[in-house]
């Protein structure tokens, strides 16, 4: 069983309900069987993936092809169980805790709200206050023994530290070091990791007492941890993800391609296959140069995309220790594959083009399940598994 | 049948059934127990006004109604009672303590009681009108000068009457002589010979000329004296005592007040009224009634008793007898009058010397100058006459002067010019000045030409040009040169112009002997320019030296290094230094992560954050507070944040059982998820129904008490 067999291609499931871009998706915590969708229609979904009544597995998986790809109006859809909605703006970030009971999530509302997740309702909200956040929060996470911390990043280029188990609204510990704004957060042991637009990953030991800044040059839009702690995949603007070396700075592997291009949004990249895979969303902004790589690259058995679904999000697949590309998966616009009739008008009074952003992805179980989702501007997630 | 209940029982019932009113708390005693404070009321009849002294001001209409007669006190408690006087043995009338209790004030009404305010009013007298103000207006013309010289007596003056002098006597020894009572009728000379004090010297002041009229003259201010009071220029040579007190010695301060007694007296006429009347000073017409004289003034008797002083009759303070020649001396200054009152003879008038009538009349010619004899000739002889002939005004000199610039230039053996405009001589500039002063414009075109004999050679115009070059001292210079030599010198892109710097150090640091010559394509006005620069340059670029360079640090020439051709050779001084480049951010863009990329700093977490977190604070952060050494010891607790990769997945999986169960069945959970999985939670769910394995691998409380304090409750 090769590795890129190993890789789940196949769009098992969509996710409808939002009504807006998807900003975040997150599994829940290990065995990791639902999803939570943060949306910008403000409001978070909890879904079940497995639909009720699993259609019928293919009775040969073993390759993939494009026409074995399920077709977007093949695709069953994943059961919606429960909505929160106390945000009043976008829903950017999602963090679930630990023990499944809780989950945080962040927003433009500059504050962090704790949620019950079985009554769907706020236990805490961070913030609002004059200690809060000043600005959109970017990200956040749960931290701490126990989960009692949640982290939480912002465009006021402040990383706050909350104390979710006793009240107060201060925040325990501000990290202001970022000259602009954090756009990730990440918790490992007794270490904070955050990643800032202004290109520097700042790991705060508060073990040792020590900040650690890496400078990547690039603005980072995107961390993720390996498990050991020992690696972290950093995502930049500049069309690269890199897997850096936490203990001396040095970078590992980068992992681009021609035909991908992260210059101007955050696309989220993550590992997984039990991080054997670097994922990465696309921002669709070279259509022609991923044209061009998809008729070129003829090593990487990379499936084609249906060329005439313009509206097709892509992912990006590379083998985390060789660094090659090794999948491009699309990602199919809403539901059913058909489009939304909305027409989206920019501020410039034109019909804007429609991309399809695969901005966040989410793998099972922090890497090691046996599926992800991604969710984008489609409003859809879809999710990826081995069927 | 109706019985009428008296009033009283009626109340007693009343307030024993019902309280009319809760009393809460103690009230307030009254301010005064005397009388009600209570705000309650008071009918008109049993109020009374009385005024600021206590005193009934209103009495009832049989006893006088308002205010009637002196308060209406007579043989009231307040008034006086007309008593008897009574003294006895055994209660003497002095010792009666309510003897002395009325006093005048007790009957005056406010006037009165102003007055008596006003007359103790103590205030400084005029002459120190300077020092506090007074009500004296007039007296404030001197009020600068009062700051500096109290009018009045000197302590001179003081002194020397305290020794026995007297107004108008002069200084010194007693003088013996006669008598001189020759302004008696009649008796000669007794023969007898008295010792007298010596002659007055009269005081000599001499007024500043600041007009340009002849001396003497004193047209204007003569005029004046008929219209004012203001003569002091005419009162300056009189002997007068006052006005000698005022010249004693010091600059003469004319007061119009001090002149006031030599005013012109008895020059009414028709229609002169009270204020026109110059009879005294010192009564107010409009007075009325007898004079209540308070004194006012501390000193104010001064001149009263100065009069009273004065024993020589002859002085003419107090004039009893003047004689009628004097007195005509006298009169003649202005008194219409004769010396025995009358008025002068129809068709006379009186002599004056210099007056706006005797002027006049000698302008009519009547009473002509006498004529200087045609052969007089003056005694005196001006010194320098000879000299004062032949003086010529340099203006006069030149007019006369016959000379034109040609012929000067030939008397100073100058060179002639060519013949040539002097347009052609003018820069441009200086013809463009020219022509835009005079709005000429058809000024012929500057040529900026040098004359020949005065053009200067190459020779000349270098050092002309070397002259212009600044100088730089030695020591600076050299130390410009040791730093230029290393990174970071200044124009390091543009090698020429960095050649002709190092040369301009070398020549100013004296190790070259002459500049190198100027660039060809360069102006010399370019050229000197430049050796400004550089010796700003070279101040600037001059590494401090010492006690300086120890205290301070460059921090451009570090961070400067791989972007030193980025000072700019022209307007260096002007252009900020450019902004550093972080090398992180350089190492970066070249993909050199590692320690180039990589900064350290201390971190200080919270205490709270510690705790969350589960860890021991940093020794920077809290030294001395934790009392658990070493590390805390919690090896197989269910929390995932001890050492990452031996998490055991135990009880996210039971949080995920009661996750699940709260929301969704688990049965499709262990369908759909993977085989690995499926012992894992059925593991869990026996762990689950223990729940005393969970219990058991905790560590200790004691520890946990210890780490975590009164937080322990807060897990719960």
């Amino acid at each position: 069983m090769s590795d890129r067999t190993a890789f789940p291609q196949r769009a098992v499931a969509q996710l409808l309900g939002s009504n807006g871009p998807i900003h975040a998706v997150s599994y829940s915590a290990s065995p990791g069987t639902y999803i939570l969708t943060g949306s910008a229609d403000r409001s978070i979904r909890l879904y079940n993936p497995q639909p009720p009544t699993p259609p019928p597995a293919p009775s040969h998986i073993t390759r993939p092809t494009a026409s074995a790809l399920p077709t977007a109006a093949a695709l069953p859809v994943g059961r919606l169980i429960q909505t929160y909605a106390a945000h009043g703006y976008e829903v950017l970030s999602l963090a679930v805790a630990a023990d499944n009971a809780r989950f945080a999530s962040a927003g433009g509302d500059r504050a962090v709200f704790l949620w019950d997740v079985a009554t769907a309702q706020t236990t805490r909200r961070f913030g609002g206050t004059q200690h809060g956040h000043t600005g959109r929060v970017n990200c956040v996470a749960f931290g701490g023994a126990d989960d009692s911390l949640v982290v939480s990043g912002g465009l006021d280029t402040t990383v706050r530290v909350w104390d979710a188990r006793s009240g107060g609204g201060k925040p325990v510990q501000v990290l202001g070091e970022a000259r602009d704004a954090v756009s990730a957060v990440v918790v490992a042991g007794a270490e904070i990791v955050t990643g800032s637009v202004d290109g520097r990953v700042r790991s705060y030991d508060v073990r040792m007492g020590r900040a650690t800044t890496d400078v990547l040059g690039a603005s980072v839009t995107s961390l993720c941890l390996a498990r050991d702690a020992k690696t972290v995949l950093v995502g930049t603007l500049d069309s690269k993800v890199r897997l850096m070396d936490r203990a001396n700075g040095a970078c590992l592997k980068t992992y681009a391609d021609a035909g991908w291009r992260n210059e101007e949004l955050r696309v989220q990249s993550v590992l997984g296959g039990k991080e054997r895979f670097v994922l990465a969303g696309d921002e669709m902004t070279s259509p022609a140069a991923a044209a061009a790589a998809a008729g070129s690259g003829g090593s990487v058995e990379v499936p084609a995309t249906p060329s005439g679904a313009a509206n097709e999000g892509r992912i990006w697949a590379w083998d985390l220790l060789t660094g090659k590309l090794v999948a491009r998966l699309a990602v199919p616009w809403g539901a059913g594959g058909s489009e939304s009739r909305k027409r989206v008008v920019g501020r410039d009074g034109k019909e804007k083009e429609r991309k399809n952003v695969v901005s966040c992805i989410a793998w099972k179980e922090g890497g090691f399940g046996d599926q992800f989702c991604v969710g984008g501007t489609s409003g859809a997630v879809t999710v990826f598994g081995e069927g | 049948m109706s019985y009428k209940r008296p009033r009283t029982t009626y109340e007693a019932d009343l307030t024993a059934q019902q309280s009319p009113f809760v009393l809460f708390g103690t009230p307030l005693p009254p301010l005064d127990p005397e009388v009600r404070d209570d705000g309650s009321y008071v009918p008109v009849w049993k109020q009374e006004v009385r005024d600021e002294r206590g005193r009934k001001r209103l009495h009832g209409a049989f006893t006088g109604g308002w205010s009637a007669g002196y308060f209406n006190t007579v043989g009231s408690k307040e008034g006086w009672a007309p008593s008897t006087f009574v003294s006895s043995r055994s209660s003497r009338r002095k010792d009666d303590p309510k003897a002395g209790g009325q006093r005048p004030e007790d009957f005056m009404d406010e006037e009165d009681l102003a007055d008596a305010e006003e007359s103790q009013r103590i205030q400084t007298t005029a002459a120190f009108a300077g020092l506090g103000a007074t009500k004296h207006d007039a007296s404030r013309t001197a009020s600068l000068m009062g700051l500096f010289r109290p009018d009045g007596d000197t302590m001179g003056a003081k002194l020397l009457r305290r020794m026995g002098w007297k107004e108008g006597q002069g200084i010194g020894p007693k003088t013996r002589r006669k008598a001189r009572l020759e302004l008696r009728t009649g008796t000669g000379d007794n023969g007898g010979t008295f010792l007298f004090a010596p002659e007055n010297v009269p005081m000599i002041s001499f007024t500043r000329k600041k007009d340009h009229k002849g001396l003497g003259y004193v047209g204007e201010s003569r005029l004046a004296a008929l219209g004012s009071s203001a003569k002091s220029s005419i009162a300056a040579n009189s002997d007068d005592e006052e006005e000698d007190d005022n010249t004693f010695g010091r600059p003469k301060f004319s007061l119009a007040m001090g002149r006031k007694k030599e005013k012109d007296k008895g020059r009414g006429g028709i229609g002169i009224g009270i204020l026109n009347d110059n009879g005294s000073d010192d009564e107010d017409p409009y007075e009325i009634g007898p004079r209540i004289s308070y004194n006012r003034v501390i000193g104010g008797d001064r001149k009263k008793k100065k009069a009273a002083i004065v024993i020589n009759p002859a002085l003419k303070t107090k004039p009893i007898f003047i004689s009628k020649k004097s007195a005509l001396g006298k009169v003649a200054l202005g008194v219409r009058k004769c010396h025995d009152g009358r008025l002068p003879l129809d068709g006379f008038v009186f002599g004056r010397e210099a007056d706006p009538l005797a002027s006049e009349i000698n302008s009519q010619g009547k009473y002509p100058p006498p004529v200087i004899p045609p052969d007089w000739v003056s005694s005196k002889k001006p010194q320098n006459e000879a000299n004062s002939k032949d003086y010529v005004s340099t203006a006069d000199a030149a007019k006369t002067s016959t000379l034109d610039p040609k012929a000067r230039a030939a008397l100073l053996s100058e060179k002639q010019l060519p013949g040539k405009s002097v347009f052609d001589f003018m820069s441009a500039a200086a013809r463009d000045r020219l022509a835009s002063v005079t709005g000429k414009m058809d000024l012929p075109p500057a040529r900026g030409e040098v004359p020949a004999g005065y053009a200067l050679s190459e020779e000349e115009r270098l050092q002309e040009l070397l002259k212009q070059v600044p100088k730089l001292d030695k020591e600076t210079a050299i130390a410009a040169l040791a730093r230029g030599t290393g990174r970071g010198a200044p124009y390091g892109d543009d090698d020429e112009k960095r050649s002709r710097y190092r040369a301009y150090l070398e020549y100013q640091a004296g190790f070259r002997p002459a500049l190198p010559p100027r660039p060809s394509r360069m102006s010399s006005e370019d050229w000197v320019r430049e050796s400004h620069e550089f010796l700003n340059c070279a101040r600037i670029f001059k590494p401090m030296t010492g006690f300086m360079a120890s205290r301070f640090t460059t921090s451009s020439t570090t961070l400067n290094s791989g972007s030193q051709g980025e000072v700019s050779d022209k307007n260096l001084l002007t252009r900020p230094p450019p902004k550093p480049q972080d090398p992180a951010e350089e190492a970066a863009k070249i993909g050199m992560f590692g320690t180039l990329t990589r900064s350290v700093t201390d971190f200080y977490p919270t205490r709270l954050l510690c705790k969350r977190f589960n860890v021991r604070a940093p020794a920077h952060v809290q030294p001395d507070e934790d009392v658990v050494s070493g590390k805390p010891s919690r090896p197989d607790t269910s929390s995932q944040f001890g050492v990452y990769d031996n998490i055991t997945p135990i009880p996210q999986e039971l949080l995920a059982l009661e996750f699940s169960s709260g929301v969704d069945g688990a049965s499709a959970n262990a369908v759909r998820d993977g085989e690995a999985l499926k012992p894992l939670t059925a593991q869990t769910i026996v762990d689950s129904s223990k729940n005393e394995a969970l219990e058991g691998k905790r560590a200790g409380e004691g520890v946990f008490r210890a780490i975590f304090g009164d937080s322990d409750d807060e897990e719960d």
